[in-house]
């Protein structure tokens, strides 16, 4: 197979409007855990912006223990540094290691306003009106950052304009796994960094304008996959928790292996699930009220595919025997990034489940920003010699 | 050793040559039975062993037995919910301390290793998992957990639930982060549909008398542990082999029930026996007291202990004593919550749930290990650096920090509670030693 004569190479090109508002001196409110809507920021007039972490981790090894949380680490020596410039931060209710870093922040930058999003385990009537309620927390936090309240429509268009980021991610994903060489490994996770970095509006247009692209070419390609023997490697499915490496992929690429679905905090988490019932809204706008609206989002972030820190873990196998059979996956590669209990704690079950299902699983720590290329590329290329 | 030793040390041996669910159950049959159990009772040094043990293996035994309904729990549930339902209370992560104690945590980690639990996980949960999986511990009909204090919990009774084909029957109370009118509802909510739905499982409604009873027991527990708690206060000579983080199992699985105010109400006479003591030997050395006074009781320092301690066989505390320094206090043993009211079961327990200062921002742990600073006038804290606890190691620079500030020097001691492999014992005693020098020269 040979890779398309025109194929979309370097992404730059294609959002140097995006890469230039990772700069931009707007007020900014950063976020950590993809259980925060962004859309409420949004609303409050700020522009969303997911901490992603210093590559280099110095200052803020001192305040945790060695076996903690590197992202979380690396994370705290961005805000430490200020490299983001943010107005505020917004936590979420995620994690033992994200309610310490919450708490490392009040403490020891108390400057920077923050925010404690409870964000609960179970999803049932209760819990969603408890959300709902906290979500009207987070909006009078932010409103009072800026000396206002959210206005309904402004909460409502955001919530309209977060979907159609996450509509065109979503059909970014499609171009990605069903097709080969169409987008490569690194250029979709870089795609998916800057969805999270940039000024919104600019990132959807460039998005937009490259999906027009990416289409066009697609017409010329079948899809890959559908059938046991299409000349292509076994297909894989990718689940761990932020795994956000660029040589990471590019590894994957080197070995022609094809990545088949992901289940990433960077990746389906984020964008799949809408808002949903906006329709009805329109229908009953004289009616709706703000809490409706933050009904609507709550249900959104309890029903989109889970992170492990949920409760019904069955849910979360669903989720990857359904991402498996859909997109004829052949192995599962699990990476976790070391110390997260949360996901350490699903690959017991979720070995056991694939073993069940007769799907072969490989298990990979890595630290955040820092991991062994060869070691971790051997491993893979044995794994998929066994697939 | 003497012939009591002799007797547990055989019983260990004889657990660790025959590990399987059937022979502990036989031993504890045993051990259990009338008039084994009160005999066995009388080997211990002091009444508040004797009665902690007594309590102990009645309860484990009963979980053991296959006679009553088994629920796991993990370590923060208000356990009057499960008496109140006729359910027998089983603590995984409790008796993950038991696994260090008897000696086969090397197995029962192995056994977890072996399925794919990492090293990097704590201790507590693998040991549990790993004994789950050996099929040492009873057979539950439910498992409820919740997300107090730490992830873990959650995560591994999900996965005891899966092995024992009951997923439906897994509960988990979602505690929300902060305590308002709002989250006590909500938690409280979640508290009354576990106890209809559980009921209904078993084919009975919830019995609000019993309830009520419950209740009234926990808050006669509560009252006992506060006056054994205000003791603490002066107290500085305890009985042989006293520990109050050997104490969780009653101050938590056993909240209302009978077992937990016999063992505190013991307590209490104990330590006030001892109490009296004390103040008669420091008013004159030769009272007559039949209580041995090794250390100098102005000279003794006072110190409070955060998280846990090493279940296996160490030297820690007998250190601490023999360097005069005494851990007259324990953040684990601190009465957090207010009294419950029977009239109002869910909203009380709920209460009590959210007045836990493991929940939500460090700074309700801060405030309650600031208070119990102030009450027992404490020299030094060590906070045992339990590995794999992100909950308790994550704030340990706040904690540090903010006793600095205080005037109070903190050890942050790291080490793990159940694997003695991972735990380096000169490493501690060097770093016991060398606090130990700091608050001396403190004080002088």
């Amino acid at each position: 197979m040979t890779e398309p004569e025109n194929r979309l190479r370097n992404i730059s090109n294609h959002f140097s409007n995006s890469f230039k508002t990772t700069k931009d001196e707007r007020l900014r409110v950063g976020w950590l855990c993809t259980y925060t809507p962004e859309e409420i920021i949004l609303s409050a007039g700020f522009t969303p912006i997911r901490i992603l972490g210093e590559d280099r981790v110095d200052k803020a090894e001192g305040y945790f223990p060695t076996n903690f949380c590197p992202y979380l680490k690396s994370s705290w020596e961005s805000i430490l540094n200020d490299i983001s410039k943010l107005s505020a931060i917004v936590f979420a209710n995620s994690c033992d290691g994200m309610r310490r870093l919450y708490d490392i922040c009040k403490n020891y930058k108390p400057q920077t306003p923050s925010f404690m999003l409870d964000v609960p385990r179970i999803n049932t009537d209760a819990s969603l009106k408890h959300f709902s309620n906290n979500l009207f927390e987070l909006a009078g936090f932010l409103g009072e950052l800026q000396k206002s309240k959210i206005e309904f429509d402004f909460l409502k268009k955001s919530i309209e304009f977060v979907n159609k980021k996450r509509t065109l991610l979503k059909k970014l994903n499609h171009y990605y796994s069903q097709f080969n060489c169409l987008v490569d490994n690194s250029d979709y996770f870089d795609i998916l960094k800057l969805s999270m970095i940039s000024e919104p509006e600019i990132f959807v247009q460039d998005l937009h304008t490259y999906l027009e692209k990416i289409a066009e070419e697609s017409a010329t390609l079948e899809i890959v996959g559908d059938s046991e023997n299409d000349g292509f490697p076994p297909r894989i499915m990718i689940i761990g928790n932020f795994i956000n490496e660029s040589k990471l992929w590019k590894s994957f690429k080197e070995l022609n292996c094809k990545i088949g679905a992901t289940d990433l905090c960077n990746s389906s988490r984020y964008y799949e699930g809408l808002v949903e019932d906006m329709e009805d809204m329109e229908n009953a706008s004289k009616n709706s009220t703000i809490e409706s609206l933050l009904g609507a989002i709550a249900a959104r972030y309890l029903n989109k595919p889970q992170c492990m820190r949920m409760a019904n873990l069955g849910i979360k196998l669903k989720e990857v025997k359904e991402n498996i059979i859909n997109n004829n996956i052949k192995g599962v590669i699990f990476f976790s990034m070391k110390f997260c209990d949360n996901t350490l704690l699903f690959y017991p079950l979720l070995r056991q489940h694939l073993s069940e299902t007769g799907v072969q699983s490989l298990f990979l720590e890595i630290e955040h920003n820092n991991f062994s290329e060869g070691q971790i590329k051997t491993r893979i290329q044995a794994f998929l010699e066994i697939l | 050793m003497g012939f009591a030793e002799n007797i547990r040390e055989t019983l260990k041996i004889k657990i660790q040559k025959n590990l399987n669910r059937d022979y502990i159950e036989k031993i504890l049959g045993i051990v259990g039975s009338w008039p084994v159990l009160p005999v066995y009772g009388m080997t211990f040094a002091s009444k508040s062993d004797k009665y902690l043990n007594i309590a102990t293996i009645k309860n484990i035994k009963k979980a053991y037995c296959q006679k009553y309904p088994v629920a796991y729990g993990s370590l923060f549930l208000p356990y009057e919910l499960l008496h109140s339902l006729d359910l027998v209370p089983f603590l995984p992560e409790v008796m993950a301390g038991f696994t260090a104690g008897i000696g086969i945590a090397d197995k029962t980690l192995k056994e977890a290793s072996a399925r794919w639990y990492t090293p990097d996980l704590c201790t507590f949960h693998r040991s549990a998992s790993g004994a789950v999986e050996l099929n040492l511990f009873p057979l539950p009909q439910f498992l409820i957990c919740s997300s107090l204090a730490c992830d873990a919990a959650q995560k591994t009774f999900y996965i005891d639930a899966k092995k024992y084909n009951i997923e439906d029957n897994f509960y988990l109370i979602d505690v929300p982060y902060n305590k308002t009118a709002d989250s006590i509802k909500y938690l409280a909510s979640q508290l009354e549909d576990i106890s209809t739905n559980i009921s209904k499982k078993m084919g009975k409604q919830v019995d609000m008398d019993k309830f009520k009873n419950t209740i009234r027991l926990s808050n006669e527990f509560r009252y006992w542990a506060l006056k054994v708690n205000d003791i603490r206060k002066e107290l500085l000579i305890y009985p042989k082999n006293f520990n109050g983080l050997s104490f969780i199992l009653p101050f938590h699985g056993l909240a209302g029930t009978k077992d937990a105010v016999v063992v505190y109400k013991n307590i209490y006479f104990e330590l006030k026996d001892f109490l009296e003591k004390q103040k008669g030997s420091s008013g004159n050395k030769k009272s007559g007291s039949n209580i041995k006074i090794k250390q100098d009781i102005g000279k003794t320092k006072r110190i409070l202990w955060l998280h846990l301690k090493p279940y296996y066989k160490n030297n820690i505390f007998e250190i601490l004593e023999n360097n005069n320094c005494r851990v007259v206090f324990e953040e684990i043993s601190q009465v957090y919550w207010p009294e419950l009211d029977g009239e109002k079961p869910f909203e009380s327990l709920a209460l009590k749930m959210l007045s836990h200062p493991l929940n939500g921002s460090v700074e309700n742990r801060m405030a309650a290990i600031l208070e119990m600073v102030r009450s027992y006038r404490i020299d030094g804290v060590i906070l045992f650096a339990h590995w794999g606890c992100r909950h308790s190691n994550g704030s340990a620079r706040i904690i540090k920090d903010t006793l600095r500030n205080n005037n109070v020097s903190t050890l942050i001691l790291d080490g793990d509670c159940l694997d003695k492999n991972n735990s380096s014992e000169g490493q501690i005693l060097t770093r016991i030693q060398g606090f130990m020098e700091i608050i001396n020269s403190e004080q002088s």
